[in-house]
């Protein structure tokens, strides 16, 4: 094993030896994976850390008292207990935590109730449900607050003035225009569909002899959701929401352009503000500081789940389902619900695609109407003669590349996910488990911009096994399934866990060897979980923007650098093109995967 | 029971994952320790402590430093032997510049990267400390002086200016500047010109009055150094806002609690209602959208886009006691820059070539803009010797500015 020149034969040899001295996978692949998360993760927070402890030549601008190289607690002190820690951090602290629950509180009703009428009850048009509810996580979450923006915008910042002030005269106030409340509504319609996915996979997999037991046995549907569904799906949702927190406290966009006009700061804008002032040591003790926030919410998380019995449901046992009944309520409910989807979902796509066909933005008139912006040719007088996206040839590279990135990265990230998950659901009581499931979470926490940064040093000159993967597609393909561990790893094991041990043991009684009973066991069950995942990291490889922008190269250059360089050079049509093309092949793939895949989301997996 | 649509799928996806198995046992042990981990920690390491930015001046700085003087077509024989070359840089300009290039000099294939300034200084450094060398020509503009401190300074971006051309080149980036500055850019008030027919400020101070209480926008200089850069400036050039203060109001200055008129300016800009948005484009959209009264603080080179955005706003060019400090952006050849001659040879085109009439310079030349060469003619209504600028001093700046921004954050 330790030279790779032997014969195959000998090396699969001593691997099964190994593999029968280890016994328990959970422990093989628990410490593999230990190791490979350990280079991946652990060690890049180490080095930020030590970096935080250690005066840099940068801080003399800070302080006198700096000497470079030596050791230091002054950037703890700056950020914790300084005249400055106030505005710099616990302020900056009590918005995150207040956003972060408040969004996982609303995502996590809207994402569960709709799980649940989707999965378990008659509701008409679910397929029409399920694919609109994935439509806003499809735009990048700065289109819904820009959309907001459109709506309750008042004097404050000036320009035109929103449509609620244009027809009805009311200057909405501004806590209604900026700061928490829009922040908090824009993330949660754009990551309720986390919960949506996670739990309704959760739901759907479950067997509904138990409810329809508990209903002959007379208890009420309020009862058996409580007592019965409610229960079943806790370990998902707790995963959905330590999901939804750390997403929200770490995201940038959204409070930028909606929380700066009232002064409302969060961690991950002060973040920001030191990466972009050059203060990277300040960035660090942040960055580090909000990794033990969330570390203590997937500590909480652990407790929660850990006291509560880990409910079997899924036995391999083909049963009929019978839904929920809606009754009166089965028109109404589904009205409602696709009027509030057509709002937060068709309105601004369909905004987005108009403008991409208007020549002059916010001219309304047929005239004004043009395919320049797709394929139109070069003309001086419009965005400086930058042709339309499809007639540039830097389109058709960074399309290659980004489906490329995308494909490659999500099909890996949902099966290692799925594996790690193994681990975490079956290895609960060993160190190894827990430790997987902490570390797997980091990269969340870690700033796209500070991972990149380190992976620049890390990977840019060969280094043992690993060839210099800088300027490559795999780079990319590697830091994003990094970066997306943290949920498939919670999505993996939240999966694992409906899963009955007991098919596993028969197997292994009839002698399948780990890899065998994963493959043919797992990996078929858990499918719809795995094609979520394989969606979900797909769609965020597509958008994904900070994380990559460090790391790419011309060479390397994908769509979304692509609307990067076009919305910093002002040219809203364009970008909203390349928007469009990628919403587009999202939903071609995401079709893809419901017809071949037979991922739909509407149908358990036992229900065959 | 299953389809065999899927059956070789997972098997694939299996062999992918041992893939990664192996590896990932491969790479641990080597982290485990025996003699091959100790050469890649230390290697590691290396790299991490000599990431710090002034860590080897010597070794880079001198390469390019002295130009020898080769003609076009010395450099164009040598580029075509290149055949290409990467430029990485702060604005999409460079990217049209490239296109003309590329159709004059057939042969080189110019792939422009465009990455923030802040961004690219972290890239280059991690790249160069690595070993790498990618970039050739790299367009920027400056954080705060950081781009002089930890990037000129040691000898990472490499001066370039061609002998030839020099002469015509205006100061302060003849001799003084870090670098030629293809343009220069300034921050500066804009007003609606469909509500003022003239300009409504000619004074900073005019902000503090009451006639622009929660009327003036800015762009936030937390997520903009550029932005920080200007105020940063008032504060190193204080003595020329008590000045103009004073003639503002006809007495001297009186500090609240602040440590000079710069700093003074700001807290009561905050007093007056201060808004602050995310960037230049949202400031210009609040005052330039409906007639409005309020003003706005943006980049004078977005006054081009007045077209295109359906904006009526004008930059005001003159303001007491100085209008802005520059905001340039420079050029450099990288540290061992891969396709030199290639590199040299884009420069040229994008300064437009000896003559000041290359078509490289079309992108750069522009409203809001200015080319700072004698010999080119600038489209604004105001000749770049008769700006009233503030001097750029890098050193001072990159100092001072965390201070400010300590003082900024303070005051929300």
């Amino acid at each position: 094993m330790t030279t790779k020149a032997k014969p195959i034969n000998k090396t699969s040899r001593l691997y099964n030896r190994t593999f029968n001295w280890l016994r328990n996978p959970v422990q093989m692949i628990g410490i593999a994976a230990l190791l490979l998360l350990f280079y991946t993760i652990v060690w890049p927070v180490l080095e930020m850390l030590y970096t935080t402890f250690v005066w840099r030549q940068q801080d003399m601008r800070l302080t006198a008292e700096a000497q470079p190289g030596h050791l230091t607690f002054y950037h703890w002190v700056r950020v914790l207990a300084s005249d400055m820690s106030a505005s710099l951090f616990y302020e900056p602290v009590l918005h995150s935590l207040a956003v972060g629950f408040a969004v996982s509180a609303i995502s996590m009703v809207l994402g569960c109730g709709l799980a649940w009428l989707v999965t378990r009850t008659d509701i008409p048009f679910k397929k029409i449900i399920a694919f609109l509810a994935v439509i806003p996580y499809l735009l990048p979450s700065w289109v819904l607050s820009q959309a907001w923006l459109t709506f309750f915008k008042n004097q404050k910042i000036g320009g035109t003035p929103g449509i609620m002030q244009s027809l009805f005269h009311i200057s909405p106030p501004d806590w209604l225009s900026y700061g928490f409340v829009p922040i908090v509504l824009s993330l949660s319609a754009h990551d309720s569909v986390y919960f949506f996915l996670i739990v309704g996979a959760a739901l759907s997999s479950m067997n509904s002899q138990l409810e329809e037991a508990a209903g002959m046995a007379g208890a009420g549907r309020l009862t058996i959701l409580r007592r019965i569904v409610f229960p079943l799906v806790i370990p998902s949702m707790l995963s959905g929401f330590i999901l939804i927190f750390t997403k929200a406290i770490s995201s940038y966009g959204v409070p930028a352009l909606l929380g700066t006009p009232v002064n409302f700061d969060m961690i991950s804008t002060m973040l920001y503000s030191s990466m972009r002032s050059r203060l990277t040591t300040e960035a660090n003790v942040l960055s580090l500081l909000l990794i033990v926030i969330c570390m203590a919410a997937i500590f909480l998380n652990q407790r929660i789940i850990g006291r509560r019995r880990s409910y079997v449901t899924v036995t391999g046992k083909a049963s009929a389902r019978t839904l929920t009944a809606l009754g009166r309520w089965r028109r109404p409910a589904a009205g409602m619900i696709l009027v509030l989807m057509v709002l937060i979902a068709i309105i601004p796509l369909v905004v987005l695609l108009v403008q991409t066909f208007m020549l002059k933005e916010g001219v309304y008139s047929f005239s004004n109407l043009s395919m320049h912006y797709w394929w139109g040719g070069s003309d001086p007088d419009i965005n400086t003669g930058e042709k339309g996206v499809l007639q540039n040839p830097i389109f058709s590279l960074a399309f290659k590349n980004s489906l490329l990135l995308s494909g490659i990265a999500s099909v890996i990230a949902a099966v290692i996910g799925l594996a790690l998950g193994y681990v975490v659901a079956r290895g609960k009581q060993s160190w190894v488990g827990r430790a997987v499931d902490q570390i797997s979470f980091l990269p969340y926490l870690i700033p796209g911009i500070s991972l990149a940064a380190i992976y620049i040093s890390m990977f840019a000159k060969p280094t043992l096994l690993i060839p210099a993967l800088y300027g490559s597609m795999s780079l990319l393909i590697l830091i994003t399934i990094v970066k997306e561990l943290p949920f498939t790893v919670k999505a993996g094991s939240a999966a694992v866990m409906q899963i009955g041990q007991e098919l596993e043991e028969a197997a292994q009684i009839s002698g399948a060897s780990w890899f065998t009973r994963f493959r043919r066991i797992l990996m078929p069950l858990n499918r719809k979980s795995l094609v979520s995942v394989f969606l979900l990291v797909f769609i965020g490889a597509m958008k994904e923007m900070e994380l990559i922008i460090m790391l790419v190269t011309p060479r390397t250059e994908t769509l979304t650098t692509l609307t990067f360089y076009y919305a910093e050079k002002g040219y809203e049509q364009l970008t909203n093109v390349i928007l469009m093309i990628i919403i587009a092949i999202v939903m071609a793939v995401y079709l893809l995967s419901v017809k071949f895949g037979k991922a739909d989301l509407t149908q358990g997996i036992g229900g065959s | 029971m299953r389809a065999p649509l899927h059956r070789n799928k997972p098997v694939l996806i299996l062999a992918v994952f041992m893939f990664v198995i192996m590896l990932m046992t491969a790479c641990g042990n080597a982290n485990t320790g025996d003699a091959e981990s100790s050469s890649a920690s230390s290697n590691s390491a290396n790299s991490s402590s000599s990431s710090s930015p002034a860590a080897d001046p010597s070794q880079a700085a001198s390469s390019a430093s002295s130009v020898p003087e080769e003609t076009v077509e010395q450099l164009y024989e040598q580029a075509k032997q290149e055949g290409k070359l990467v430029v990485y840089s702060t604005s999409g300009r460079a990217n049209d510049a490239a296109e003309t290039f590329m159709k004059h000099y057939p042969g080189i294939k110019v792939e422009v990267s465009k990455v923030k300034s802040d961004e690219m200084m972290d890239k280059v450094t991690k790249e160069q400390d690595a070993g790498q060398f990618d970039p050739d020509v790299i367009l920027t503009k400056e954080v705060s002086g950081a781009v002089e401190e930890e990037m000129v300074k040691p000898g990472r971006y490499v001066r370039y200016l061609p002998e030839d051309i020099a002469p015509k080149v205006d100061e302060p980036y003849r001799t003084e500047a870090e670098a030629y500055a293809n343009y220069v850019e300034f921050r500066t008030i804009f007003y609606n010109s469909s509500h003022y027919s003239t300009a409504p400020v000619t004074n900073w101070w005019d902000l503090i009055t009451p006639e622009f209480k929660g009327k003036v926008y800015t762009a936030d200089p937390l997520s903009s150094p550029a932005f920080m850069d200007l105020f940063t400036t008032m504060v190193i050039n204080s003595d020329d806002m008590a000045a103009a203060y004073k003639e503002k109001f006809g007495q001297d200055i009186e500090l609240h609690g602040t440590e000079n008129a710069g700093y003074e300016f700001i807290k009561q800009l905050f007093e007056n209602g201060l808004v602050v948005l995310k960037g230049s484009d949202d400031v210009l959209d609040a005052i330039g959208k409906a007639n409005s009264d309020a003003v706005g603080l943006a980049v004078s080179g977005d006054v081009s886009k007045n077209e295109e955005k359906g904006w009526t706003i004008q930059p005001i060019l003159d303001i007491k006691p100085k209008t802005a400090v520059p905001d340039s952006g420079y050029l450099f050849l990288a540290n061992k820059a891969p396709h030199e001659a290639a590199a040299k040879l884009f420069i040229r085109w994008m300064m437009g070539e000896v003559d000041g009439k290359g078509e490289g310079l079309n992108p750069f030349n522009e409203l809001g803009s200015w080319v700072p060469r004698s010999d080119v003619e600038t489209k604004n209504d105001m000749q770049f010797e008769d700006l009233n600028l503030w001097a750029f001093d890098g050193e001072a700046l990159y100092n001072t500015a965390p201070k400010v921004r300590d003082f900024w954050i303070k005051q929300k």
